[in-house]
């Protein structure tokens, strides 16, 4: 079919007959459509999708000579909407009005939250009005998805007076849905950061780090996702049953936590390792973490309270923290490897930052920081990453992707919404808000929050010298029964090849794996490893690392 | 004309302990508000030890169980935060996730999470009072019994 020329005679005599109502300006009339020779007004976008699901199933049925009928009339599809209704008429001449006012089915992909009324036998205009309400706000949640498509278009393009133009819409339309939730609020942090985006990028870490907060900031949004989602003890769970069987039968183990936070993920292994059948081994905790601003020591404070833990349950425990802006700042001398002991390296949501763009030639840090990682011959490697592909080179890729999988995550924290914790699910959701905004705004080194999906990961980190360990049924079983606790219907635990993912409603969203470094990779040399001069917490400073 | 001999049960306090060693947790939180001596056998933690053991099969795990889990802060504890919570969840609904346990399974699986999650509890008390413990809200809807 080619396109129709806009502003055609045809067309618009269809317009103006099947127009009614008051003279539509042509902004009410659908950009993107217009583009392909359609003009649909955007307030009917919402009714032209619905007549059109109709007329497929409707032709469907059609008789079989009908559709091959000598005496066809061809309307201008230009018109759209005047255009599905006159075939659907003939097609099925008992068909409701152009407006039917009973409720139609919800777009799959938008889990609407608002509670559908059961519609009271008494009543009738009670439903009529809230299935309107329904419906403009199904109608303007499409509008509003549609605008940011084509907003990330624009900026993709270039074209930033569109980009702005786009913006002002959304802020419009954003006001017409209900930005508490659902929908709506998603694309009020995607419009912000778009902002951001057009009017003030960063591309350099030290603007980034503005954007991002101070560390203790980022502990506390941490610790309130931890405590109103599932995914990030599911992380902790798996991670330490692949670590608790990996430490199987020694004495001497070293775990070593990429993302040391407020240490939460220590206390459930401690307590396993107590009552381990042959006691528990003497273990030592080596936590990576930023380095805290005002001199105090929040690691040791960290690894204190966890040494009191494990103090009590009397397992024998030792702490290093390591303070470092970046893992890849971190030298393997620093973390003190024993010859001897079982190491554990567990990374949280970290691998992901340090990845570079893809199909840059410059060696992402993400090698080097493997390279030490396997030569240092773990007996396991734990990755728990975000199961999304958000490092695509294209913007407006990386962008619809992460529409999707935010949507998907703030649906799942919305489940909840009955239970007492608002303020807690709200602080939870900064945390999310941060990562989008790092996503949608922010380019180069700035642009920590590079996910990608577990098959990439799984090319990655084979190609580095690791081989996967399945994580096996008990851990599938564990994650299962974690879920049970949470309300919320929606979760669901699978496992692919060894692996295990959590998601909302068959979309996975986080993935936990788990490696052992390959049997002929070459260790690295113990001079590398082990420097007994060292003792205390380790500062990372660029400037006084020392040289290999 | 001789007395005859009452029998009272608290004055038998080793019954006392038998008979309410076999009562599930409503049960007991309620007999803890008969008397005081009553009350004072239901907060033992022997009682509710032998409540979280019945749950679980193979009567509860190794002899280093008790300790750890006394250092942690005690069976009752331990019930009222964990394994009431997990028990409730667990009889309320079928097997989600597509995985319905059987009962040895969810027995054993339930007391080693509620292990963790207990763990987890004690030590966010440890990190003091800055710190209010939260990691096990989204177990508790009950009324506090203890």
């Amino acid at each position: 079919m080619g396109p129709y020329p806009l502003g055609s005679s045809t067309a618009a005599s269809g317009w103006a007959a099947a127009d009614s109502g008051p003279q539509c300006s042509a902004s009410e009339i659908d950009g993107l459509l217009a583009g392909a020779g359609y003009r649909v007004r955007s307030s009917d976008l919402l009714h032209v999708a619905h007549s059109l699901e109709r007329l497929e199933s409707a032709m469907g049925g059609a008789p079989a000579g009908y559709l091959a009928s000598a005496e066809a009339v061809h309307y201008n599809p230009s018109d759209l909407a005047a255009w599905v209704h006159s075939i659907l008429s003939e097609l099925s001449p008992s068909l409701p009005p152009l407006r039917p006012p009973l409720a139609a089915p919800v777009a799959e992909t938008w889990p609407d939250p608002t509670c559908f009324s059961s519609p009271y036998q008494q009543n009738q205009m009670a439903v009529v009005v809230a299935t309107r309400q329904r419906e403009e706000e199904e109608g303007s949640a499409i509008r509003l998805v549609h605008l940011l498509v084509s907003c990330a278009d624009a900026v993709q393009r270039g074209d930033s007076g569109l980009a702005g133009n786009i913006i002002a819409e959304m802020r419009v339309v954003l006001t017409r849905v209900n930005a508490g939730f659902g929908i709506g609020k998603v694309a009020g942090y995607f419009v912000d950061a778009l902002c951001r985006r057009i009017y003030s990028p960063c591309s350099s870490s030290s603007c980034s780090a503005s954007v991002a907060g101070s560390a203790a900031d980022q502990e506390i949004l941490y610790h309130h996702f931890y405590e109103i989602s599932p995914y990030l003890k599911f992380a902790h769970f798996m991670a330490n049953q692949a670590i608790l069987e990996a430490f199987d039968g020694y004495d001497r183990v070293h775990v070593i936590d990429f993302n040391l936070m407020h240490g939460l993920q220590w206390p459930a292994l401690i307590q396993a390792l107590a009552l381990r059948a042959g006691g528990p081994p003497f273990l030592r905790l080596t936590g990576i973490g930023q380095p805290s601003p005002d001199g105090r020591d929040a690691l040791r404070e960290v690894g204190l309270r966890l040494a009191e833990l494990a103090l009590s349950v009397r397992v024998r425990f030792a702490f290093r923290g390591v303070a470092a802006s970046r893992i890849d700042d971190v030298r393997p001398w620093m973390l003190q490897v024993v010859p001897g002991e079982a190491v554990a390296v567990n990374s949280v949501l970290q691998l992901h930052r340090l990845l570079g763009d893809p199909g840059d030639d410059a060696a992402a840090p993400i090698d080097s920081v493997l390279g030490w990682v396997v030569g240092i011959r773990p007996k396991i490697v734990t990755v728990v990453e975000q199961e999304a592909d958000h490092n695509r080179p294209a913007f407006l890729d990386r962008f619809a992707e992460a529409l999707f999988y935010y949507s998907t995550m703030f649906d799942s924290l919305e489940a909840r919404r009955g239970a007492a914790q608002q303020q807690q699910q709200a602080v939870a959701e900064v945390y999310l808000q941060r990562e989008i905004c790092n996503i949608v705004s922010c380019e180069g080194t700035a642009r920590v929050e590079r996910h990608e999906p577990l098959v990439r990961w799984r090319a990655r980190l084979g190609g580095a010298g690791l081989r996967a360990v399945h994580l096996g049924s008990n851990a599938f079983k564990q994650a299962s029964m974690l879920l049970t606790l949470f309300s919320g219907e929606g979760y669901c635990v699978e496992e692919v090849d060894g692996c295990l993912t959590l998601g909302w409603h068959s979309r996975p969203l986080i993935s936990a794996s788990a490696w052992r470094a390959d049997d002929d990779v070459a260790p690295l040399p113990d001079s590398q490893l082990f420097d007994p001069s060292i003792d205390a917490t380790i500062n990372v400073d660029a400037s006084q690392q020392r040289q290999q | 004309m001789k007395r005859r001999n009452t029998f009272s049960i608290n004055d038998n306090v080793d019954l006392l302990v038998e008979i309410l060693g076999r009562l599930d947790g409503r049960s007991l939180g309620v007999a803890a508000c008969v008397c005081k001596l009553w009350s004072s056998v239901c907060r033992r933690d022997s009682v509710w030890e032998a409540l979280c053991n019945r749950h679980v099969a193979g009567g509860g795990g190794g002899p280093g169980t008790r300790s750890v889990v006394a250092a942690l802060g005690g069976y009752r504890r331990l019930y009222r935060l964990c394994v009431g919570p997990v028990l409730d969840r667990l009889a309320g609904g079928p097997g989600r996730a597509g995985w319905a346990p059987t009962r040895e399974e969810a027995a054993h699986l339930s007391l080693s999470l509620s292990l963790s999650l207990f763990s987890i509890d004690c030590y966010e008390r440890l990190g003091g009072s800055r710190q209010r413990p939260a990691s096990l809200l989204f177990l508790c809807k009950s009324v506090n019994v203890s």
